[in-house]
């Protein structure tokens, strides 16, 4: 809702009070999610530079150069409140509005991913919000054609009254075919096409800015509708319409609608807009001047024409059958103008509704001080049974539940499919990338700058340990109500570490999204979400390489540990299984240390010397070791007393969550080199041990059958799911 | 020889099948929409329905497609004795329209199921297999309404004329339910009609039809639908 201050300089600008149509107008623009007003004064902290960055943030999707006369295109977003409200329909639309993204900007989409936060599954909302959504997500995607290839899904008991969904879509595009959100020249046509316009979704991304009350399931009619055919003849349709370069300018009907999809092409191109609502094929007839200039029905572009080109692309429209009407045009009077019977029910200047909001006061708060201390800390007794919760317990145990019911093959370019350390796709030219996408929550509750840093480290080193050069990021920043301070200086803090990692490893952040207001009042209670700095990252492979995998591939090969080992326990899944909670500090980001073991191990890839080879990440080194044989026809026999670091104790060594390490498996022929390459980099290495061919994990002190393993890890969620 | 691969609303592996059948000598596939019609078929000696959500699979799974304006022509293929291949959307497209005996069922876990398995190629030759006579293949498979099913009559029919070419099996090609993923009468991923000419299978062979993508046992099925297209 509007504040009054806003009003209020709304009414000063224009000189008059803003009508009805106007006032519904702004206040979906100058809601947070339009306006970013709470968090874009602090996006300078971000590099967003790179010699590959084609498009950077800004439009519906970034693009980035991968050579050969090829761009790939990401847009990453959050459909968090729809989701909570209507499990269903929220996450397919989220997953339908991604899309719409990435196509927007003339891209074929080539893979989506959604990464998913709930409350304990033991719950049954939380069980249920978790089937549902991936219903959702998974019935959308699948229709349209779009394969899934990666994603993340955390458990934590502050998602109990606000879910996450985040997603991600991936495209692909001749720079020649690009097509910008722009509108640019006046007496251009607006033409809409793919669906009808209805009362779904009205002002969603209002909704969508304002923390739950107990009364949330009145606000069921503003989460959209998806309708997966709809977007795929959408999809034809525009592809056609882009190979014969029929558009000018293209905007998605996403948040805000009509509002803000023909409000931000004419801010990007300077220009003014004038858009008759009587024109628009509605889907229910009474609808007012303000609710179909404000609706969010799904499915429906919108494409700026040269006059010339409007008769083909009709034609292209009406061989697809699909909705269309020319409803509008562009001026060059900078003002958005909605007509209604001929009679003017709204005029404003583009640069007060977009971006023309007063800018709201947010009070920083303070962070709490956190400790290093480890007074919780007890070696366990039963290693082997410890080794067994974890990989067990819900944040490391096996998703296949989740995610074989994604389409992952659909299109035939999937290389890697999900349940490695990233998905990989193959591009044309025969190019391969991997993508990957992590947020340790509990780490970035109890730091929100380290901890966001450091989980984006663990993303990079996913894709490192498979081969891949990282060359961008985009994030999807969850967070809860800015107008409170401590919840503020999360924000802030989070996206100074954001800022940090992309400027220390020189990796552009070129998309994103911020969804506020992640809390709900239970009872008088403040429930907020862990901060949820979502960040995704892609690596390109070299020409020719194969990604390497994390599954032990031959017996009789050293493994070896690349990296530090230090007694970080606190915000780890193992203080989390021990005592129920996470608290003091999380283990430290080390960018230094994590360069120079990216820089080796992907040395060591380009020569080929690694036959397998996983990160160290949730869980520690025991979890990292075991996903590398829970696939593998071959077990292991370790040595773990010399690994190098501080960490003295046993429990230490295996829970410990330290960054900048890795595991590989290098065969005796490649070692000479390897050593060399580990020795000129500086980097720690200790050989712990051997592949073997007998079906066990031994860790020396205690040892796991492969068997009890892989019932322990393939367990952990089913049993709440089945 | 040309190959029509037909695309209804919401078909969305047209393009995966075309590719795949680009790769083969001989394969010289094009593109058909239903809204063309029969006529579009006039040239076509052999016809592939690719997978995907017809019409959004809305009301069951492939059962509008069945009666689109294209199934005359489809029809008419098919009782010249040319071959067809359905694949996923398009095995449920072809029994909705009684071209192939049985119904494809939602399957047993009620969920949408996405994964690679094996099949155990039967070990006599329906054209379509030969050269893969009792193999164990690797395919992907993806669908919501898989489990095939029929009448016991139509079961003993097909089990007694060898008309079931592919059942989920594991790694060593033992067929049992605990490698059944859908809930399939018998383990059936694929079978044929009485003439032998009508292919109708849920595992996918064109997501198998190149190195990259993990396995190439698909193309050899698309092979020989190539072959078989040749000689009819």
């Amino acid at each position: 809702m509007l504040t009054n201050e806003e009003i209020t300089h709304a009414t000063n600008v224009l000189e008059r009070e803003p009508t009805k149509t106007e006032l519904a107008m702004l206040d979906v623009l100058w809601s947070e999610h339009c306006s970013y007003k709470s968090s874009k004064r602090w996006f300078h902290l971000f590099n967003t530079e790179g010699d590959n960055v084609h498009l950077g943030i800004g439009e519906g999707a970034g693009l980035v150069d991968i050579g050969d006369g090829y761009l790939v295109g990401v847009a990453m977003e959050s459909h968090n409140h729809p989701s909570q409200i209507d499990p269903y329909n929220g996450a397919a639309t989220g997953v339908g509005g991604i899309i719409r993204d990435v196509i927007s900007q003339g891209c074929k989409a080539v893979g989506l991913m959604n990464c998913l936060r709930f409350g304990h599954p033991s719950k049954p909302r939380n069980a249920y919000l978790l089937e549902q959504v991936v219903r959702g997500i998974s019935e959308y995607g699948n229709s349209v054609g779009i394969p899934t290839v990666g994603g993340e899904l955390e458990f934590d008991d502050s998602y109990d009254e606000n879910c996450l969904v985040n997603v991600v879509c991936i495209g692909v595009i001749k720079p020649e075919y690009v097509v910008r959100s722009s509108a640019r020249t006046p007496g251009h046509l607006l033409v809409m096409f793919g669906s009808t316009t209805g009362r779904d979704g009205i002002a969603g991304v209002s909704f969508a800015s304002e923390s739950f009350s107990d009364e949330e399931e009145e606000n069921r009619s503003a989460v959209q509708i998806g309708d997966p055919l709809a977007k795929k003849v959408v999809i034809d349709a525009l592809t056609q319409l882009i190979r014969e370069k029929l558009i000018d300018g293209l905007q998605d009907f996403g948040g805000g609608g009509m509002t803000s999809a023909a409000g931000e092409l004419a801010s990007q191109g300077g220009t003014g807009v004038i858009v008759e609502v009587d024109k628009v094929p509605l889907r229910e007839s009474d609808m007012k001047s303000y609710e179909i200039v404000t609706s969010e029905s799904q499915e429906r572009m919108l494409a700026v024409v040269a006059p010339e080109a409007l008769e083909r692309v009709i034609e292209i429209l009406e061989e697809n059958d699909t909705p269309y009407a020319v409803f509008g045009e562009v001026t060059d009077d900078k003002h958005y103008t909605v007509m209604e019977n001929g009679k003017v029910k709204a005029k404003l200047p583009i640069d007060l509704l977009v971006d023309g909001f007063p800018e709201p006061e947010r009070p920083v708060g303070t962070l709490p001080t956190r400790s290093t201390g480890m007074g919780w800390f007890k070696e366990p007794e039963d290693l082997k049974e410890t080794t067994l919760q974890l990989l067990n317990s819900l944040n490391i145990c096996d998703k296949s539940w989740v995610y074989n019911q994604y389409d992952q093959h659909v299109q035939a370019h999937t290389v890697i499919d999900i349940g490695e350390n990233a998905g990989v796709l193959e591009f044309p030219m025969g190019k391969k990338l991997a993508f990957t996408s992590d947020c340790n929550s509990s780490w970035c509750l109890l730091d929100p700058s380290q901890g966001t840093s450091n989980s984006a480290a663990e993303s990079l080193r996913n894709l490192i340990s498979m081969g891949a050069k990282p060359i961008f990021i985009a994030d999807c920043l969850n967070f809860g109500n800015p107008e409170h301070p401590d919840s503020y200086a999360q924000f802030v803090d989070s996206v100074r570490g954001l800022g940090q990692f992309s400027h220390d490893f020189e990796i552009p952040i070129i998309g994103g999204n911020v969804s506020l207001y992640n809390e709900s009042e239970v009872d008088g209670d403040t429930h907020r979400i862990n901060p949820t700095p979502q960040i995704m990252i892609a690596g390109m492979f070299r020409d020719g390489a194969t990604p390497i995998k994390r599954n032990l591939i031959t017996p009789w090969s050293n493994l070896f540990l690349i990296g530090e080992t230090h007694p970080e326990m606190n915000g780890t899944e193992f203080q989390r299984l021990m005592i129920g909670e996470v608290k003091g500090n999380p283990p430290r980001y080390r960018p230094e240390m994590e360069k120079k073991a990216m820089n080796a191990i992907l040395e060591a890839h380009s020569r080929g010397l690694i036959r397998s080879c996983n990160n160290v990440g949730r869980g520690g080194l025991a979890i990292a070791l075991m996903k590398m044989v829970l696939n593998s026809p071959y077990g292991f026999k370790l040595d773990l007393e010399g690994a190098p670091g501080t960490a003295r104790g046993f429990a230490e060594k295996l829970f410990s969550e330290s960054a900048a390490r890795y595991v590989a498996e290098v065969p005796e022929s490649n070692q000479p080199a390897f050593y060399e390459i580990i020795e000129k980099h500086g980097v720690k290495i200790c050989e712990i041990g051997l592949s073997v061919s007998k079906k066990v994990a031994d860790f020396g002190r205690f040892s796991i059958t492969l068997e009890e393993a892989q019932e322990a890890y393939r367990s952990g969620l089913r049993k709440y799911m089945e | 020889m040309t190959i029509a691969v037909i695309r209804f609303p919401g078909t969305n592996n047209e393009n995966d099948v075309l590719r795949g059948l680009s790769l083969i000598p001989g394969g010289d596939p094009y593109l058909v929409t239903n809204r063309q019609g029969s006529e579009a078929l006039k040239d076509a000696d052999g016809i592939v329905i690719p997978g995907g959500f017809s019409y959004g699979d809305y009301l069951r799974a492939g059962a509008v497609a069945s009666v689109g304006t294209i199934m005359d022509g489809i029809r008419e293929i098919a009782d010249d004795g040319k071959p067809v291949l359905g694949i996923c959307n398009g095995f449920q497209i072809l029994a909705e329209a009684g071209l192939l005996p049985g119904a494809l069922l939602p399957n047993r876990s009620a969920n949408f199921i996405c994964k690679w398995v094996y099949l155990k190629v039967s070990e006599n030759t329906v054209g379509f297999t030969d050269g893969m006579e009792a193999a164990v293949i690797r395919l992907p498979i993806a669908h919501a309404e898989g489990n095939y099913y029929c009448s016991e009559e139509d079961l003993v029919r097909l089990q007694d004329e060898e008309r079931i070419p592919f059942r989920y099996c594991n790694e060593d090609g033992e067929v049992g339910e605990e490698v059944n993923p859908n809930g399939a009468l018998d383990n059936i991923a694929g079978i044929v009609n009485e003439k032998g000419n009508i292919l109708g299978m849920m595992p996918h062979p064109e997501r198998a039809s190149r190195i990259v993508l993990g396995s190439v046992d698909g193309l050899d099925i698309l092979e020989n639908f190539v072959r078989v297209t040749k000689e009819a």
